[in-house]
């Protein structure tokens, strides 16, 4: 039978789908009796979503205008290069 | 002519070929985050960062040739690595991997020898992630956090929940099997959970 601590083990494959069937229904079974499982699990897919929220939207400004400059003068060159030849 | 399934990114992808600078500035915006976690995996902040610089001169010319068999961000991601491990190569280096499997010792601890919770979770987090995120604090704890995980790890995390890639480009991008992906996401996530159960009971980062 599965317990806590091997729901927690395999609670990361569980979360994005896996778990074989097997698997699966064990951890269903598992978390139909116990609340503190259902708890940690819904814990740690909200804390995934948190992470996921909290770093999409990040962007180092200071980072991307330094790309912006060097890719503009690359461009610029790769303009000059044409009218060249 | 490419092939992706998004017409916005096929309009960008156009006007790239065609050295359209704006285009360049979105693309830089958008893509730039992940192709550095790309780069963080294998190397050191600073060469990481410059390494994503290249990528992007390179680029220029490089478009020209893209067929869109995958999309741009996929693309662009395995640009990075390639050169990430040519780089490594080069040094005759190699990106230190703890692939071991397990619990956090923290969370592992909270379990009695019969393997039932011994310290189980106290709290529900019942709010949104966004609402959430409105917390300037928990955000401020979540980037020092995210900034202490092992590089394997964060990058995993980020490639896979940030920027959305499937399990299978991120295996390839990253070069690890598909059950030591789920291993770094699964140790990174533990952390991550450990550290907003804290945060939500406490109130300390």
């Amino acid at each position: 039978m599965l317990m806590c601590r091997d729901l927690a083990m395999i609670a990361s494959d569980y979360i994005d789908g896996e778990l074989g069937t097997a698997g699966k229904l064990s951890v269903k079974m598992h978390l139909m009796m116990c609340g503190n499982c259902r708890t940690f699990i819904g814990n740690l897919r909200a804390s995934t979503e948190l992470m996921k929220a909290h770093t999409s939207g990040t962007v180092d400004e200071e980072f991307v205008r330094r790309i912006d400059e060097r890719v503009a003068e690359a461009l610029e060159a790769k303009e000059r290069g044409k009218g060249n030849t | 002519m490419t092939d992706t399934d998004d017409p916005d990114e096929n309009t960008l992808i156009s006007r790239m070929k065609s050295g359209d600078q704006q285009s360049y500035h979105e693309a830089v915006r958008a893509y730039s985050p992940g192709m550095l976690a790309v780069a963080r995996f294998y190397l050191d902040r600073s060469s990481a960062e410059d390494i994503v610089q290249d990528c992007w001169v390179t680029v220029i010319d490089a478009i020209q040739t893209f067929e869109g068999r995958s999309g741009l961000k996929t693309w662009l991601h395995r640009i990075v690595a390639n050169r990430c491990k040519n780089r490594l190569r080069s040094a005759k280096r190699e990106v230190p991997m703890d692939f071991s499997d397990g619990l956090d010792p923290d969370l592992d601890s909270r379990f009695n020898a019969s393997g039932r919770w011994e310290i189980p979770p106290k709290l529900r987090f019942d709010e949104s992630a966004d609402t959430l995120m409105e917390n300037g604090a928990l955000s401020d704890c979540l980037d020092k956090h995210l900034s202490a995980l092992p590089e394997t790890q964060r990058s995993a995390l980020m490639l896979y929940e940030a920027h959305q890639h499937k399990s299978d480009d991120v295996c390839n991008i990253l070069d690890v099997s598909a059950s030591n992906l789920r291993v770094l996401l699964h140790r990174a996530r533990q952390k991550i959970f450990l550290m907003v159960e804290t945060f939500q009971e406490t109130g300390e980062c």
